[in-house]
């Protein structure tokens, strides 16, 4: 599954929560293409073509967060797009409110839309200034927690600093095993609703782990500066190592890869170290 | 690891250890893995013409059988001390692969349930003492240090070719091809039986070296084979083999989840697969060499109790629909990881006075008993109609019990421990 859907299917199951749908019946269509006949309950339209064929019904409510969903028969409850691509041909029926919040859609004339409304966002083409504003903002952020943090607190970062450094295989398996197995454990909670809140929650602990790891690797940076003031030193390498991170996207492939790469080695550093609290020393074995 | 120092320092016979390892293991596991166990369920079902119920007895009779060979040779090397003895190893193994030679030539011609018998009995008699010979080669070719990466080599190249290749399992198509890689080596153990060579002279001695002979959880102290630090690892891995081959038989029988396994038609599937396989036992090799093993076996019992959950979920909501990727990924990473354990804990849990005793107890209960065992429940389960939700709907029960069942093990052990008056963590 594409990760960028992630944000998009925690939402929709928000909205799912709070529309009082059932769990049970919520379908999420992830790939492939599917024709949809009969359908009761909630829908959500991921990275996959799903058509509802002329004569058939289904009830909705549907939530458009990727790849695209074509109606030729009837929808009886409400449409809500965030994003992907939404075709309602000639003859098509939405009975509900046709929600459209993002992507793009094709709306026959032909077709019967009971309700629409549309959330306009505004500039959506930002300038240059708007288009790296939350960038600048967060690199600030991170550059101040992580020279408050070596000032106050340097051991914390030394710790995950010297696991990065000395263990970076280690770290990176580590990071990369949690990641996969987390990620997944948390969408899975968001599925069963309930779990939602613990879903989102273990979500933003994973996002300030990671910024942790980022503000280990900046300290780690700074101290190449060889100057006595650590604090400093270590925003100066937050500041390096964000730019980094956006830079080297550029490369194709390789870039993510290597952006990723530093990220999970990172977050495996911070969790290996619990949180800084410990130095990382691997089993002895015999030479 | 200790390869790249052989390597620098030209040290090449040593070298030359880790290759006949990782040659003489993936290729038996891949020969196990595919030919033995799903092998001998298309030959009994389409072959003979068997009820999936009169395979499953023939499965479980092979893993006793496998597994009372397998401790009778295992005892026998140690008490004649030929687990130390390289040129007896190949020997015997020579002997193993000859006869597994003529059972792979013999398969497809197999017709009556008498020959059926009769082909499970002397293959799992090969199988037997196949087991403590090669798994005890670790302590004569590779130093304890590398011994996770190794295993995640084994793990990794075996499961990779047998994602990739064949597409469908049938005896027939498997038995020429695989008499015909099994002949140069079958020539090259004939030659290593008769004649001595210097290389494995020094080969043979490696296992007197400090770095290569006692096993990692054998430092200071040797671990028994009457105790709990050998017979709790045993009680875990089988539970592992138990429910890995209880659902993946009936995941791989049942036709949706075909297109996301193994044996599915699309390519670029079962390359995700065998890539993911090389991936995970990497990550296992990585966490075997520098964690405590216990994290291993959480990272196992986790990962498969969250797989089995998504494989239930799956059934129970998503039926109708191919399933994502995302289920085979986490199954793949299961096997990998628990495969690379197998490989290096057994020989890392013995001396060399106890590997032959330690490597067919481990192997033999943990693997093949619980395999097949699991194996004959499965096909007996389809065969009595259970349907897939109920069948996974047990093995996502062992799968949680086995993870709650880790920590309590750990604690009450060092509740044990402490009453007993010990303090060191």
């Amino acid at each position: 599954m594409n990760l960028e859907l992630i944000p998009l299917l925690i939402i929709a199951l928000l909205m799912i929560s709070a529309g009082g749908a059932d769990v049970e019946t919520t379908e999420f269509v992830i790939e492939g293409d599917h024709e949809m006949t009969e359908h009761r309950g909630a829908l959500i339209v991921g990275d996959a073509t799903v058509t509802v064929p002329p004569d058939e019904a289904v009830s909705g409510p549907v939530y458009v967060i990727g790849g695209e969903f074509r109606v030729q028969g009837t929808v009886d409850g409400d449409v809500t797009q965030l994003s992907g691509s939404l075709v309602v041909e000639d003859g098509a029926t939405i009975g509900g409110e046709l929600q459209h919040i993002g992507g793009s859609e094709v709306l026959s004339d032909g077709a019967v839309i009971t309700e629409r409304t549309t959330v306009v966002f505004e500039s959506a083409e930002p300038g240059p200034i708007a288009a790296y504003t939350p960038f600048v903002l967060t690199t600030l952020m991170l550059a101040l927690v992580g020279a408050l943090l070596s000032r106050k607190r340097e051991p914390l970062l030394d710790n995950v600093g010297a696991a990065t450094q000395d263990h970076p295989l280690i770290s990176l398996t580590v990071g990369a095993l949690l990641s996969v197995t987390f990620l997944s454990v948390f969408v899975f909670m968001a599925f069963t609703l309930i779990l939602l809140p613990v879903s989102i929650l273990g979500l933003l602990i994973g996002l300030l782990t990671i910024a942790y790891g980022i503000i280990a690797l900046g300290y780690l940076a700074g101290q190449r500066l060889d100057t006595p003031r650590v604090g400093l030193a270590t925003g100066l390498g937050v500041v390096a190592i964000m730019v980094l991170l956006q830079v080297i996207g550029v490369i194709p492939i390789l870039g993510d890869l290597i952006a990723g790469g530093l990220l999970l080695t990172g977050l495996g550093a911070v969790v290996l170290t619990y949180f800084g609290l410990q130095e990382f020393e691997p089993v002895s074995l015999p030479e | 690891m200790k390869f790249f120092e052989f390597v620098r320092e030209g040290q090449w016979i040593p070298i030359t250890g880790y290759l006949i390892y990782v040659s003489a293991l993936t290729a038996g596991y891949y020969y196990n893995l595919t030919f033995v166990q799903l092998g001998l369920t298309d030959l009994g079902t389409r072959g003979i013409g068997l009820s999936p119920g009169d395979v499953s007895m023939a499965m479980a009779i092979l893993a006793l059988l496998t597994l009372v060979a397998a401790v009778a040779s295992g005892v026998l090397m140690d008490r004649r001390g030929w687990s130390t003895d390289l040129y007896v190893k190949f020997r015997l193994l020579f002997l193993v692969v000859f006869v597994q030679l003529l059972l792979t030539i013999a398969a497809p011609h197999v017709s009556t349930v008498e020959q059926f018998v009769l082909w499970v009995i002397v293959c799992s008699m090969a199988l037997g003492v196949g087991i403590p010979v090669t798994f005890s080669f670790m302590l004569d070719f590779v130093p304890v240090r590398d011994r996770g990466y190794v295993a995640a080599i084994v793990a990794g190249s075996s499961f990779f070719v047998a994602a990739l290749y064949p597409i469908e399992w049938r005896i027939d198509e498997f038995s020429l091809v695989m008499s015909a890689t099994m002949v140069p080596a079958v020539l090259v153990l004939a030659v290593l039986s008769v004649r001595r060579f210097r290389f494995v002279d020094r080969l043979a001695s490696q296992h007197e070296r400090d770095a290569f002979g006692t096993g990692r959880f054998c430092r200071p102290t040797p671990v028994r084979t009457a105790s709990f630090a050998f017979w709790g690892p045993v009680l875990l891995m089988f539970g592992v083999f138990f429910i890995d081959s209880l659902g993946f038989l009936r995941i791989i029988e049942t036709p949706l989840y075909i297109y996301t396994s193994w044996q599915s038609p699309d390519l670029s599937v079962r390359l995700f697969i065998a890539v993911l396989h090389v991936v995970g036992a990497f990550a296992a090799g990585i966490i075997y060499t520098n964690f405590d093993r216990n994290w291993l076996f959480l990272w196992v019992f986790g990962l498969f109790a969250f797989t089995h959950l998504l494989y239930v979920f799956h059934v129970q909501f998503g039926a109708g629909d191919t399933p994502p990727l995302v289920l085979p990924m986490f199954y793949v990473l299961a096997v990998s990881f628990y495969t690379t354990l197998n490989f290096a804990l057994w020989p890392d849990l013995s001396t060399p006075e106890t590997i032959g005793t330690h490597t067919a107890l481990g192997v033999g209960i943990a693997g093949w008993l619980a395999t097949f065992s699991s194996t004959a429940l499965a096909l007996y389960s389809e065969g009595i109609g259970l349907s897939l939700l109920s069948h996974l709907t047990y093995v996502n029960a062992l799968a949680l019990l086995f993870v709650v069942a880790l920590p309590v093990l750990l604690y009450v052990h060092r509740m044990v421990e402490l009453a007993r008056g010990g303090t060191t963590p």
